[in-house]
């Protein structure tokens, strides 16, 4: 039993990879359309701001915490952003301040986090309604559309469009971060063991602030990004954007228990895999409402298989009282009895 | 003049009450190995950890290298240059080798705060180097052996330059090439300076390797002495001391010939191998063994916590298949494990609450379930006054508030509504005060009395031999020996524990 | 186990600690609030305010229970919305009178469930009470999948209530393209009617709450909820069987907001796919503001009731101060943080004293 486990491990762990290659093949088969280079990097350019909430929440999931508010932060961006821009305000300052907005809303979350220590889940819902609420508030419910200098979804750089271009950058700061930094390293160290942590002396708090409010802050950009490419900011802007991040961090390997993940290959494989799917089945011509039923079954698949595997570690994981001792130290020992 | 590194003067500490350190007195040399050795419960462990800030002592002082020495927590240890390597090893498994000897402590890299991954393995790979370690410094902690785990933990000790370093039982998960080689980097570190106090139940290796041996048994430092005054016999008489001390209960029974309870080769992988028992009604069979000798792994087996790949368990003549608690509290078994904070008290519940819980369907109508309420309390009540469990009103205080004996008495007692015919009990004495003990041998002699048949687990060898009417020593999950209560000798019963019975 | 000891005298501060801790906490803040809002808003007092603040209250209360359930073990269940979505809907596809065929043909239900002339079960007789049943088997059937998932897969709670929240909402609204089913029977509709201080909607709840909370303090079954949110390893060794129950639980949650839907639907007189959406903070934040903590081993039925009834005072108020919408939503989002921060406190205190 214990040889099929080991065996199963590192497929698990592979997951992503394995789910990206029989998606692309199973939809190719299905419909020819969908193998065209062109519906490649539209795949990519459609899920760049997804892509980049999906990083953040990255963050937050590496420490076992979940950010639910990341719509509402992205629709207290847009409307700071697109009501400045009506407003007259400069491009650069809009953007700086919807940025500011959206990160100040992850800085909240921090707080209450990692200061007050409420429960994330409980915490992002609380800052998910608060904050939808505040964003109808800033636009009044309206449907704001932002001028023509803002959507520059289109525009290009070296080639390659700008969205795709922002998605890259915080793909590789990102990746530079966890990677190659000591509070990325000591990220992935408290999400594995938060008791060792703090033996080891990590300040967890700060480390628990830092990945909420890296989250806020990637949600206010990809607003950008979202609202450069859409025009507008309707009063459901955002809605739904918490899941479709999670789920793409979890297809991409990211454990909801902690200390399991990454943005590259990982979170990104994971975006693209939703994409790929949202548009494999448009395709497809499925109803457009089956899809969300669609994206829940595979979301509930990348869960099951990620409690899966931590059932799988934690056995494996055991200490073993008898161990195969081999020739040398220890004689066999004949039973007495008396 | 003898240079002590680190000096216990007085040093004691106590547990709800219950002394587990009283007066150590103990000095170290510097550069020395230090054996210590005792039983479970010694105190060993407890020493080690006020030594490494993980518990505070109670009254007494430390000195290291003569300076008082006063760890509020593990890190001030580190800082003094005292390594600790517990047996829970202490790594993040999803981090790579160099990455846990650095976690806390990267090298800056100039203004970019980028780390610098050259230096960083390059590094690791001299401390890797040091304890023989081939590994590359960038795999990931999880791919290692547990015994490889170890070395890194040790060259964690190295890297930061400890001057004393703790080892804990460091042999039970490793292979006998693994040992060969842990072996080689202490004797390394000792001539590097170093000094080491080793912890561990096979005397043997504590003989060849030390320089010194300290013997505890019950919190007291029995002696200390040079490696020359040692042998391995007279390592175990120290351990066992002077002559039944505690008050035991006259045995008011004995043992029928009727099996309630048999295992025939029972074995699960890692845990334990073809353990054949057979356990009478109103007999008190002891179970002995060291720390890690799959004592519990076997009863937690036997009631059904754990699975088992081959053997069988019959439970008055029937073999029961599959195992699990609800089968086995059907099959009027109980169990009382080893720790009653995490596993056998609802620690914010009331005392009633606690003593209801596993009896509770025997108190319930047939139909939807409805507790009879007046039953129950009821016997609450007469389990209270039986067993003599001190507190208020058990209908309100919580059994946090309770002291160690009798929360232990709680546990007892729930188990004891169901009327059990096999009850296993799993260290019932520990941190509990004398006079506790005495009234829960009482009670234990009763229950055999009744007829039920006792599973008695402990690493107390002397309450096993006040008990028992068998005894049975386990070790790396097997049975390594039994003895009759005729034949009962501490000495016999020890050696055969640390596998020293001479075969 | 359901009550909490009253701390010891200690120090100066003790009497609001002691507010704090006591079961009624909530039940004061009501009153203190109500009390405060009246100079404010004299119409909140009205007897025509009130029975609307009630009538409001009910189907809130029969949800919660559910919920109340799920906290205790230390889970939470988000799909309870969704729930009350699809039930909406599956039960108003079984008796619809008359369905628009220019709305519906679309809909996957055409032609098997919905015809022009009704839905399949419009005229018969025992239409309303299948629908019922249909709509409360539902109910217990996602409640037996998060169950299931949750005590055998091992996924946290929140992430398998989410996921289930997400596809029967979805599923809801594919079954109807987003449309609301009208026409349903009197027989149904009846059901919602405000009859004075005794309507469907309060009997149902009342009903729920008593015998609800019988199960809690006189059960076994009560006894074992306890236990699992307390100390689920204590609870497994002492042979509770802790994956039925916990399945068993969810179903219940399940149940509950079926029932309520039920009463939302028969108000409405619609079948309506996104029914349940705003009502999820109502009902966690009524529970847990009630008392029963978001740790588990915690929790009675009256509390929720109390917080249930200060949710909904609140609701009321901000409404009738002509509050536009997103203050409510910012205000709402507020009290769930205080709710959870209130929890958080009383278990550090509840967890301090012996």
């Amino acid at each position: 039993m214990n040889n099929t486990q080991r065996m199963a491990l590192p497929l698990l762990k592979n997951m992503p990879v394995i789910l990206f290659v029989a998606i692309f093949i199973l939809f190719s088969l299905l419909d020819q359309r969908f193998f065209a280079v062109a519906n490649f990097s539209n795949i990519i350019l459609s899920s760049s701001f997804v892509g980049v909430v999906a990083v953040g929440m990255t963050f937050v999931l590496l420490t076992g915490g979940i950010d639910l508010s990341v719509g509402a932060t992205m629709y207290i961006t847009g409307a700071v952003l697109a009501m400045l821009l009506e407003q007259g305000t400069p491009l650069p300052g809009a953007i700086a301040a919807g940025l500011i907005a959206g990160t100040l809303w992850g800085c909240l979350n921090a707080f209450l986090i990692a200061k007050v220590k409420i429960i994330p889940f409980m915490a992002t819902l609380g800052t998910l309604t608060a904050g939808r609420g505040l964003g109808l508030l800033i636009t009044q419910s309206r449907h704001i559309a932002v001028p023509q200098e803002m959507r520059f979804g289109a525009e290009k750089f070296l080639g390659i469009p700008l969205p795709i271009v922002i998605f890259a950058l915080v793909v590789l700061v990102a990746y530079l971060v966890l990677n190659y930094t000591a509070t990325g390293r000591q990220i992935y160290a408290m999400g594995n063991d938060p008791d060792a942590a703090k033996k080891a002396g990590l300040n967890t708090t700060r480390l628990t602030a830092t990945v909420y409010i890296v989250s806020g802050f990637c949600a206010a950009l990809a607003t950008v990004i979202a609202i450069s490419q859409q025009g507008s900011v309707s009063s459901s802007f955002g809605k739904g954007v918490e899941f479709r991040a999670i789920a793409a961090a979890v297809l991409g390997g990211t454990s909801l228990f902690g200390g399991v993940g990454n943005v590259f290959p990982g979170t990104v494989i994971g975006v693209l895999l939703m994409q790929m799917i949202q548009n494999g089945l448009i395709y497809l011509q499925v109803d457009l409402y089956l899809q969300d039923m669609i994206t829940a079954l595979v979301i509930f698949f990348a869960v099951f298989i990620d409690a899966l595997r931590m059932r799988l570690l934690k056995r494996l994981e055991r200490r073993n009282i008898r161990v195969e001792k081999g020739p040398g130290r220890v004689k066999a020992v004949e039973p007495i009895t008396s | 003049m003898v240079d002590m590194i680190l000096q216990f003067v007085q040093v004691s500490k106590s547990f709800f009450g219950v002394p587990v350190l009283k007066d150590i007195t103990l000095d170290i040399e510097r550069g020395h190995i230090v054996g210590l050795v005792g039983e479970n419960g010694a105190g060993k462990s407890t020493l080690m950890n006020i030594l490494g800030g993980v518990v505070p002592l109670d009254s007494g002082q430390m000195l290291f290298n003569g300076q008082a020495y006063t760890p509020q927590d593990p890190r001030d240890a580190d800082r003094a240059g005292i390594a600790f390597i517990h047996q829970e090893l202490n790594l993040f498994t999803n981090l790579s080798i160099a990455e846990n000897f650095f976690i806390n402590k990267f090298p800056r890299q100039g203004k970019v705060p980028l780390l610098n991954r050259k230096q960083i393995r390059a590094k690791a790979q001299d401390y890797l180097a040091l304890v023989d370690l081939h590994v590359s410094p960038d795999t990931l902690v999880e791919r290692l052996s547990p015994g490889e785990r170890q070395l890194v933990e040790v060259a964690k000790a190295i890297s930061v330059e400890a001057s004393v370093i703790i080892f804990d039982e460091p042999t039970t998960s490793l292979t006998a090439r693994e040992t060969e080689r842990l072996f080689d980097i202490i004797a390394r570190l000792h001539t590097a300076g170093k000094t080491i106090i080793y912890i561990s139940h096979i005397l043997r290796d504590v003989l060849e390797l030390s320089d010194e041996i300290a013997v505890l048994r019950d919190g007291e430092l029995v002696t200390h002495g040079p490696k020359s005054e040692f042998t391995i016999n007279r390592m175990i008489s120290s351990m066992v001391g002077r002559d039944l001390e505690h008050l035991y209960p006259d045995r008011t029974s004995r043992p029928s010939a009727q099996v309630a309870l048999e295992v025939k080769g029972l074995s699960k992988a890692g845990l334990v191998h073809n353990i054949d028992l057979q356990l009478h009604k109103g007999e008190l069979l002891g179970v002995f063994g060291l720390m890690g000798s799959g004592r519990s792994e076997l009863a937690q087996i036997i009631f059904g916590l754990e699975s088992f790949d081959q053997g069988q368990v019959l439970i008055n003549g029937q073999a029961s298949t599959r195992l699990s608690p609800p089968r086995s509290i059907k099959d009027s078994m109980a169990f009382v494990t080893e720790n009653r904070r995490e596993e056998g008290l609802l620690m914010t519940a009331t005392v009633s609450d606690n003593l209801g819980l596993v009896a509770l369907p025997e108190y319930s109508t047939r139909l939807v379930n409805v507790v009879k309420q007046g039953a129950l309390s009821k016997a609450v009540k007469e389990t209270v006054s039986t067993l003599r469990i001190k507190v208020n009103d058990a209908f309100k205080n919580q059994a946090k508030g309770l002291s160690g004996g009798n929360q232990q008495k709680v546990v007892l007692g729930k188990w004891l509504m169901t009327n059990p015919s096999i009850l296993i009990i799993d260290e019932p004495t520990r941190g509990v005060d004398v006079g506790a003990k005495y009234e829960i041998y009482s009670i234990i002699d009763r229950i055999a009395a009744n007829g039920t048949a006792v599973l008695f687990i402990s690493s107390e060898i002397e309450e096993l031999m006040g008990m028992c009417d068998r005894i049975v020593v386990m070790g790396y999950g097997e049975v390594l020996g039994s003895f009759e209560r005729a034949r009962f000798n501490k000495e016999e019963i020890l050696r055969t524990a640390f596998r020293e019975n001479g075969k | 186990m359901a009550t909490i000891s009253i701390p010891k005298p200690s120090k100066a501060h003790d009497l609001p600690r002691r507010i704090l801790m006591s079961e009624y906490f909530i039940l004061y803040l009501c009153l203190f609030s109500f009390a405060l809002l009246i100079p404010f808003i004299p119409v909140i007092a009205t007897p025509y305010n009130l029975s609307n603040l009630f009538s409001n209250i009910w189907p809130l209360f029969a949800v919660a229970i559910g919920q109340t359930f799920v906290l205790i073990i230390a889970g939470i269940d988000l799909s309870q919305g969704a729930v009350i979505s699809l039930t909406s809907v599956i039960g108003a596809a079984l008796i619809a009178q008359a369905v628009d065929p220019v709305v519906f043909s679309k809909s996957p239900l055409w032609g098997s469930f919905l015809f022009e002339n009704g839905a399949v079960l419009a005229h018969s007789p025992l239409g309303i009470p299948i629908a019922i049943g249909a709509m409360l088997a539902v109910g217990l059937l996602i409640g037996f999948f998060n169950g299931v998932a949750v005590s055998f897969a091992r996924i946290p709670p929140f992430m398998v209530t989410l996921v289930s929240s997400m596809f029967c909402g979805a599923l809801a609204i594919f079954l109807v393209k987003s449309e609301n089913i009208i026409n349903l029977p009197t027989g149904f509709t009846h059901i919602g009617d405000d009859t004075g201080f005794f309507s469907a909607a309060m009997i149902i709840a009342v009903v729920l709450a008593v015998l609800a909370q019988l199960v809690l303090s006189r059960t076994v079954f009560g006894r074992w909820l306890y236990a699992i949110g307390t100390n689920v390893r204590a609870a497994v060794v002492s042979g509770v069987p802790t994956r039925k129950v916990t399945v068993f639980t969810y179903m219940f949650s399940g149940f509950c907001a079926a029932a309520a839907s039920i009463i939302y639907s028969s108000r409405m007189g619609m079948g309506r796919p996104t029914l349940g959406d705003p009502l999820l903070l109502d009902i966690i934040g009524g529970a847990v503001i009630g008392g029963t903590s978001l740790s588990g081993g915690k929790g009675k039925i009256l509390w929720t009731f109390f917080g249930v009834i200060f949710l909904s005072l609140l609701g009321n108020a901000l409404s009738l101060l002509n509050v536009p919408f997103f203050w409510i939503e910012i205000v709402k989002g507020a009290v769930i943080l205080l709710a959870a921060l209130l929890d958080v406190i009383r278990t550090r205190i509840f967890l301090r004293n012996v």
